[in-house]
């Protein structure tokens, strides 16, 4: 991979494992910083404020000590680590933080998160659970709560124009996000789940201007790809909720698989979807958030009590990508502790099988020394697939 | 297993009307049976969903799933389920009470009978399944769900049932009137849907009457319980664990209310004889938070028998006096309850903003330490349960960081002693709520040992 020395691939490279000094830099400018965790904070109304909305990471790497103090162990380990390297400091250079009604693990830990940072602003974005109409509505002047509390943190009142204009910037993001998809359709794929992992985590952490700018950059490298770096071995989707790192995928990849697919929150869950134009731009967002993000901690109707269909409204789009990604097999990742998804697995284990897609399941507890104890079940696995 | 129900002995209350409380917790049981054999609509819902009154207004009999997990673990008999939803692919790192209902009801479905022995009869086949998406829990917005691929014929009703949080720059009152209506709105497609399941109207006098005895029940909880400030209190946290059922389960219910009478009328009878839950009362507790291990209630007992009492709980103090709930003014009774709820919600909110650093969780803590003269804290994490149990620790720490009511003398640096204030002391017990090999016995009383000479240290240097 010649590209590799390429200035933008060493640019990613140094953002990734160096996260947040793009952000830090901003601050030094004088920019407002804002961190948040899950797919569900509306980057728009942070950006349309003139904050630089930051996605924070846990890092299975470290271990969780201090976030130990105020935090029980019974919560998300992605979360805690997150908390945890916030409380080591890590993430000194936020001037507030924003939360989601996404999980448990976040939802009733709000005073934790907002009281131990104490972060100059902070704020809790309530989701209903439901997409009734009266949800929308609710979403919608909750929205509107959210981005007055934090125009009056910004100094800014933000007008329906700033917000057009971040939902531009952001759909822009998406085509871009999506082009880089499109990149892993072919197999074997012009670029490996490594690499797109790193890049998306890293757009994360940047405001949308510059992700879009680095983007454009990446794409245009990846052009210049005449040919494959990977062999053509089997086409692996991975399934499952918050995954900020690459360790996963590159131990798929390292063990003979390409990781060509995802619906994962920092993937196409979070990645993909657009928000509509021309209407009211607050109404477009929580639709965007709370209907078109497909995460199990919203609940979808059952209409007909007909378990097929009901799997299929649930999961339909779990199928559509790994037809469109053309994926031999599925890896459903999953959090000890994760709530939303781990009342799930049943019925993703059978929508799996009903759409006849081998399926390996693994919990984890989001921690490199766990990870590396997966990698003789994923080996099998591969091996099963041929 | 065998060996572990043998051994385990029952709890002795302090009330009568706690000793009550087996029988009409069978009677849920068998009853829900009963009706289902007699035609009649039964629904699995929660504990705190708001609505029962809407429930007992249709004649819908309610079967509370937690209860009948609560049941299996009290009875040390929750493991065979545990591991049967384990097997379906479920974590054992889930809410445990979830994940004894699925197995059952798993188990149930595939037998088309009853799983062998099961506990009490056993839980009923639902005709639905009320989910509620609160911001309380997780389980309760995906449990049912997770069920129904057992039973996809029996439909769900999630109901979305928000509350805001505390926040510095938002008050309750800014965002309160799209909350209730949404509420209210919420609670409207619930009945839409439970008159379609059951094919009948609802009657709205009815409802009214129900919603105004509950009111009325709350406020007659709220004064009952408010008897155990007492000294010597006439009632612990043990005892309420049992009153808790028709505090949580029949509310809107005559049967309730007369509990409560009955409860009431004990209790002051016992404050005037000046007879408490122990001879020698020493210390006065407050259970600050968690759910029991309901197979180990008889902890309690021990407390007591160090002379230890809990006055006051915050787990299960479902209700507030409806006369410090702001209520606007109108009769149509899914506003009332829409109201109630946001308020019961909100209602530590600005109490807390008085306060510096303080929070609504934290401040409640406070008022109860101070209104049942309380010497220390006892709090349970439940590693299954993430709703009521995370921030426990940090209420903790906020607390101990903001609030020193206890006058002691200290080292200063010129080594003469000074008066200064410490914190409450607190203990933190570590288990589960029905997942028995959570527990130790011999670990958890070593601990309480080590609190009660906490306390009595405590008490010796306190400066009068
Ligand atoms: S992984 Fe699950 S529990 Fe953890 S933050 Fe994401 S949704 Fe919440
Ligand atoms: S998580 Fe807690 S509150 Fe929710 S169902 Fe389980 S025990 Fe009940």
């Amino acid at each position: 991979m010649n590209e590799k020395n390429s200035d933008i691939f060493s640019r990613i490279e140094s953002y990734y494992s160096d996260y947040g000094q793009r952000a830090k830099e901003l601050k030094n400018e004088g920019k407002k910083i804002i961190g948040y965790v899950c797919s569900f904070i509306p980057l728009e109304i942070i950006t349309a404020a003139g904050c630089v909305p930051f996605r924070m990471r846990g890092d299975i790497h470290e271990p969780i000590t201090k976030g130990n103090i105020n935090l029980e162990t019974i919560a998300c380990p992605f979360y805690r680590s997150c908390f945890d390297l916030s409380v080591k400091g890590r993430y000194d250079f936020l001037d507030g933080s924003i939360v989601a009604h996404a999980c448990d693990s976040m939802a009733r830990t709000y005073a934790v998160w907002k009281y131990t940072l104490d972060l100059p602003y902070s704020h809790f974005v309530n989701l209903p659970h439901t997409l009734s109409k009266s949800s929308m509505e609710f979403f919608n002047e909750e929205l509107n709560t959210f981005r007055k509390s934090l125009g009056g943190f910004a100094g800014k009142e933000i007008s329906d124009d700033d917000l057009a204009e971040a939902i531009g910037l952001y759909n822009e993001n998406r085509d871009k996000v999506k082009a880089l998809y499109e990149l892993r359709k072919p197999d074997p794929p012009i670029i490996s789940g490594t690499e797109l992992t790193k890049i998306l985590t890293v757009g994360a952490s940047l405001p949308v201007a510059e992700a879009n700018q680095l983007f454009d950059e990446v794409l245009e490298e990846l052009g210049k790809r005449k040919e494959s770096p990977l062999k053509k071995v089997r086409r692996i989707m991975i399934d499952g909720a918050c995954v900020d790192n690459i360790e996963l995928v590159k131990l798929i990849e390292d063990l003979g698989g390409n990781v060509v697919i995802d619906t994962l929150c920092n993937g196409t869950r979070d990645n993909l979807p657009h928000t509509d134009i021309g209407g009211d731009p607050v109404s477009a967002l929580a639709d965007r958030y709370l209907n078109k993000i497909n995460c199990p901690r919203t609940y979808r109707e059952n209409k007909e009590q007909d378990l097929h269909k009901d799997l299929e409204s649930r999961f339909g789009d779990i199928g559509f990508y790994a037809r469109e990604f053309k994926a031999d097999g599925a890896i459903l990742y999953v959090y000890k502790y994760c709530d939303p998804f781990g009342f799930e697995v049943p019925a993703r284990k059978a929508y799996f099988d009903s759409i006849k897609l081998p399926l390996l399941y693994l919990e984890d507890e989001y921690s490199a020394g766990t990870i590396g104890q997966l990698k003789t079940r994923i080996q099998a696995f591969l091996e099963m697939l041929g | 297993m065998a060996e572990e129900k043998k051994k385990h002995k029952k709890r002795r209350t302090a009330t009568e009307a706690a000793a009550s409380i087996g029988p009409m917790v069978k009677e849920f049981i068998s009853g829900t049976l009963r009706a289902k054999e007699e035609g009649r609509k039964v629904a699995f819902t929660f504990i705190v969903c708001l609505y029962d009154e809407i429930l007992r207004a249709m004649d819908i009999l309610p079967v509370w799933t937690e209860n009948f997990a609560g049941i299996c673990g009290a009875k040390r008999d929750a493991e065979r389920f545990l591991e049967r939803s384990e097997s379906l692919g479920l974590s054992r790192s889930l809410c445990t009470y979830a994940l004894c209902g699925i197995g059952f009801d798993q188990w149930r479905e595939e037998l088309g009978e009853m799983p062998p022995d099961a506990p009490w009869g056993g839980q009923v086949r639902p005709d639905m399944m009320l989910s509620s998406g609160q911001i309380l829990c997780d389980p309760r917005n995906k449990w049912y769900q997770a069920s129904q691929l057992y039973m996809p014929d029996v439909p769900v009703y999630n109901i979305d049932l928000p509350y805001p949080l505390y926040e510095d720059d938002v008050e309750f009152t800014d965002v309160r009137d799209y909350y209730v209506k949404h509420i209210i709105e919420e609670l409207r497609g619930l009945v839409a849907f439970l008159e379609k399941q059951t094919g009948t109207k609802m009657d709205y006098d009815r409802l009214s009457e129900t919603v105004d005895l509950g009111e009325r029940t709350w406020n007659l909880i709220w004064e009952t319980y408010d008897l155990r400030r007492a000294v010597p209190t006439p009632m612990g946290t043990g005892d309420a664990m049992n009153t808790m059922v028709p505090m949580c389960f029949m509310m809107g219910t005559q049967e309730a209310y007369d509990f409560f009478l009955g409860l009431n009328k004990e209790l002051k009878e016992k404050v005037a004889r000046k007879e408490g839950v122990v001879e020698d009362e020493k210390y006065r507790l407050l259970w600050g938070g968690g759910l029991p291990s309901w197979f180990a209630l008889s902890d309690f007992n021990y407390f007591n028998s160090k002379g230890a009492v809990f006055p006051a709980e915050t787990t299960y103090r479902m209700i507030e006096s409806m006369y410090q709930i702001y209520m606007p003014d109108t009769n149509d009774p899914i506003e009332r309850l829409a109201w109630r709820w946001f308020g019961y919600w909100v209602f530590w909110h600005n109490k807390a903003r008085k306060r510096p650093g303080s929070h609504p969780d934290v401040e409640w803590l406070i008022q109860y330490i101070e209104d049942y003269k309380i010497d220390g804290i006892v709090m349970h994490e439940a590693f299954s349960c993430r709703t009521w149990h995370l921030g426990l620790i940090w209420q903790l720490n906020q607390l101990a960081k903001i609030y020193k009511p206890i006058p002691v003398l200290v080292l200063g640096k010129d080594g003469k002693k000074e008066k200064t204030n410490r914190e409450l002391p607190s203990l933190v017990l570590e288990s589960d709520i029905i997942d028995i090999t959570t527990y130790s016995e011999v670990d958890t009383r070593n601990r309480i040992d080590a609190f009660i000479e906490t306390l009595e240290s405590v008490a010796k240097s306190k400066v009068h």
